[in-house]
């Protein structure tokens, strides 16, 4: 059965809303047992994605399967199955956090009394006041609390920890990791860089309705820009005209530049003859492939204004 | 106090595509009005006519005003139209009142305005006076409305202004309510149960000797007695008021903190009671609150409207040269106000089935629906887990009129069987109450962004035709389009049950057709 490798497959998927593009013909592939992240700008449609596969919008074109069904046509029958964080909570005012997160549980199917008592415990949610005076932070646990007290095999978190505290991002970092070594499947859209690079096994960035990267974070490490220095005992003469050699900074024996990740082998290769004395490598941050891609989006903004 | 001014530009930029229609609307009762009755009445013999077949009518009176005002044409005008008029002006005003300061703050949008150089007071003070503004342009128009048809200037001034102070009163009650609950679901609550209040105290006073008409700002109003003697004095009532309400508004916004009431809200449940289990359960809990409220407002009519009942009997036995020019007698003037009652206890119950039905747009824009439907309930569920309350609401809220206006008639008739016959007439109108929140439920489906639009279009639309068809002289095919004409005049005519099946057929299917809608489309947008 599919089910078995992928917990999430999608293809070409394409929608819109009136004129506007949301999703333009965006792939992605979730294996089950990973926690995939989802990373991508402000409204590049990661939300839409999920509302998608929630079967709450309709498809335009393109293929989505999820846990071995079709989001929209077997809904109820998956959503059994699932456990969804929305990225912006909002709750019934007049009703305590204690009974959404109990309402929610049974209307998926139950939940486990045991560690939803364990959870608000370790999120010190206070279960008792009524949704209107919560913080945003508070109603985005009264959801987590909610999701991860089930026993759902899929888990769908948009960007769920945007109005946590230090504190409670940790607890949300240990409670995915314990999900992650029970085999769960985790979908978690995010912003936060540090959290998708301690928990993800893979990660997909996308843009303007487009996926643009996907694979496990050492492989788009390899896509990206490695920053050297280095101090060498003979001029640094060499360097100028390399394939994949950027931003070139040489100060007599000193040198600080970038290199495509694929050329490493090949410029260091270079420089071994010139006697190094000091070489630091430093692997691109998230942050940087990231920003690459922000990058990007901003020049292809700037084209399509002009 | 700061930042009044620009706050006030930004309300009524807010409003401009609502408030314009309020004024239009009442503009046009004023206008249809004024016409008709000229029309219809505009000699001083037919006048005269009118004045004996009313002046013994309790009935009639209960629904309008003093009968004083049929001294002139003008002052018939004022008799027949401005309780209605008054009850649009002042739902209007609190309706600005009440979006403006306890929703803004509730939504935590007043936060945003709040931490600008804007004063504590500014909301409130840019709010009342924009219903201020609101109000006087009601004024002015009610005035050229009446002048311009032809009806003398001192008057019309007098009923504009009138007009006016019924909707300031209810502006700075709206006002000091806001500041009391935390939030804008019990504003109004309260504000409309005044209303109905203020309508039917009226109604006892212009009935029995006047005096309780003087505890209803609605009363003060048609006690100026414009066209008919034109008291200036009693316009001096609202103001007082106002400027009472006002104070004690700003009394008590001062000693409150921002998004407070006069009541914290207590803690809720630690964990969800065994019950609380599925989207019916969530739909129960969410509208139980106003669904009490309705249902007691509707009682609390019907005992009113129950408790008039019996003078008029006494009338018509003091009177029995009048009953002799009735074909059915005493008892067929009694069964004619009941149907009359209950018909306008009927139009309440749909405005109230489609503010229930309504609230399934309200969880779906709000992002609520979301968490619900990511769960194993299917849009069916979520979608009949409201409107079961819709549904049944309305039979609740009906069957609470009939049930008060039983008890209270049969109390002084000494006839228990009053309550399960009024019981019974009151939901006769029940299909055609669900045929209004099957209109709702097919916007829902194919139209939802206008589903609100419809739907109160829908219910205005209705008591137009009930309230006006005769008055206003509308056609015949505007008249059938409303399911209340097709609803049997019980007890004044007899029970036919064949347009209530097929009204409640069309119900059923029009909510099936919503259904269907709501099934293929994208949620949440």
């Amino acid at each position: 059965m599919t089910t078995s490798t992928e917990a999430i497959s999608i293809a070409a998927l394409s929608k819109s809303f009136g004129g506007a593009k949301a999703l333009d013909g965006l792939d992605l592939s979730v294996a089950a047992g990973e926690v995939h992240g989802f990373l991508g700008p402000n409204g590049s449609g990661k939300t839409t994605t999920i509302r998608v596969l929630l079967g709450l919008l309709r498809p335009d074109a393109g293929r989505v399967r999820m846990l071995g069904g079709d989001p929209w046509r077997d809904a109820v029958a998956l959503h059994r199955r699932l456990a969804y964080v929305p990225g912006d909570v909002t709750l019934w005012p007049g009703i305590s956090g204690g009974e959404v997160i109990d309402l929610l549980g049974r209307m998926r199917g139950g939940l486990d009394r045991h560690r939803r008592d364990e959870l608000l415990e370790r999120f010190d949610l206070d279960p008792r006041k009524k949704a209107r005076t919560y913080s945003k932070g508070n109603r985005q646990k009264v959801a987590l609390i909610a999701a991860l007290a089930s026993d759902a095999e899929l888990l769908l978190l948009d960007e769920p920890t945007s109005g946590l505290d230090p504190l409670m991002e940790s607890v949300f970092q240990q409670c995915i990791q314990e999900v992650k070594l029970q085999g769960r499947t985790v979908l978690l859209s995010s912003h936060i860089l540090a959290e998708v690079e301690a928990l993800c096994d893979r990660v997909s960035i996308i843009r303007l309705g487009r996926t643009v990267e996907s694979g496990t974070l050492a492989e788009l490490r390899h896509l990206t820009r490695t920053a050297i220095a280095v101090q060498t005992t003979q001029p640094l003469t060499a360097l100028d005209g390399l394939p994949g050699v950027h931003d070139v900074l040489i100060e007599d024996h000193h040198a600080r530049f970038d290199v495509d990740t694929a050329q490493l082998d090949t410029v260091i290769r270079r420089l071994a003859p010139l006697g190094v004395r000091s070489l630091t490598s430093t692997p691109p941050t998230l942050e940087e492939l990231f920003l690459r891609h922000y990058g990007d989006e901003q020049t292809a903004d700037g084209k399509a204004a002009s | 106090m700061t930042g009044t001014l620009s706050l006030l530009r930004f309300m009524l930029r807010r409003e401009r595509a609502g408030l314009p229609w309020w004024l239009l609307g009442a503009t046009l009762l004023v206008l249809v009005q004024s016409t008709q009755s000229q029309n219809l009445y505009g000699s001083p013999e037919a006048l005269q006519r009118l004045r004996q077949t009313i002046g013994g009518n309790t009935a009639v009176i209960a629904m309008n005003g003093p009968p004083r005002l049929l001294e002139s044409i003008g002052g018939e005008v004022v008799f027949e139209i401005f309780a209605f008029v008054a009850i649009v002006v002042a739902l209007m005003s609190m309706f600005l009142i009440g979006r403006h300061t306890r929703a803004e703050e509730e939504t935590g949008r007043a936060e945003l305005i709040r931490s600008a150089r804007v004063g504590r007071h500014a909301p409130l003070a840019a709010a009342l006076a924009l219903a201020v503004l609101a109000n006087l342009a009601v004024g002015v128009l009610v005035v050229a409305t009446a002048a311009g048809t032809g009806l003398p200037v001192t008057g019309s001034l007098l009923f504009g202004a009138a007009m006016a102070g019924v909707g300031i009163v209810f502006a700075a009650l709206t006002a000091a309510a806001a500041q009391v609950f935390e939030n804008v679901r019990a504003v109004y609550g309260t504000v409309g149960l005044v209303l109905g209040a203020a309508y039917v105290l009226r109604a006892a006073g212009d009935v029995g000797s006047g005096a309780l008409s003087w505890a209803s700002p609605i009363g003060w109003g048609q006690r100026t007695f414009p066209y008919a003697g034109d008291r200036w004095w009693p316009l001096l009532l609202p103001l007082a008021a106002s400027a009472l309400l006002t104070t004690a508004a700003v009394a008590l916004l001062q000693h409150r903190d921002f998004g407070a009431g006069l009541v914290p809200s207590r803690p809720g449940r630690a964990q969800a009671a065994a019950s609380l289990r599925n989207a019916y359960a969530l739909a129960w809990r969410l509208q139980r609150g106003s669904l009490i409220g309705w249902a007691a407002g509707l009682g609390l009519l019907g005992v009113a409207y129950g408790s008039i009942a019996d003078t008029i009997e006494q009338f018509i036995r003091d009177n029995p040269e009048i009953a002799e020019f009735l074909p059915g007698g005493a008892a067929d003037v009694v069964d004619a106000y009941l149907a009359l009652t209950v018909g306008m206890a009927a139009l309440i119950a749909a405005a109230y089935g489609v503010a229930s039905a309504l609230r399934i747009r309200a969880e779906e824009t709000s992002g609520r629906a979301e968490p619900v439907l990511a769960t194993a309930t299917s849009r069916l569920t979520w979608l009949a887990g409201h409107l079961s309350v819709a549904l049944v609401g309305t039979a609740l809220v009906l069957l609470a009129f009939g049930l008060g206006e039983g008890a209270a008639y049969g109390l002084i008739i000494s006839d228990a069987g009053q309550v399960p016959r009024l019981a019974g007439v009151a939901l006769t109108y029940l299909p055609a109450v669900w045929l209004v929140i099957a209109v709702v439920v097919v916007a829902l489906g194919w139209a939802p962004r206008p589903s609100a639009a419809l739907g109160w279009v829908t219910v205005g639309y209705c008591a137009v035709v009930t309230l006006f068809a005769d008055s206003f002289g509308l056609p015949e095919w505007v008249q059938r389009a409303s399911p209340f004409a097709h609803t049997p005049q019980v007890p004044l005519a007899d029970l036919a049950l064949t347009p209530l099946i097929v009204i409640v057929g069309l119900a059923a299917a029009a909510m099936g057709a919503g259904y269907a809608g709501l099934r293929r489309r994208d949620v949440g947008y």
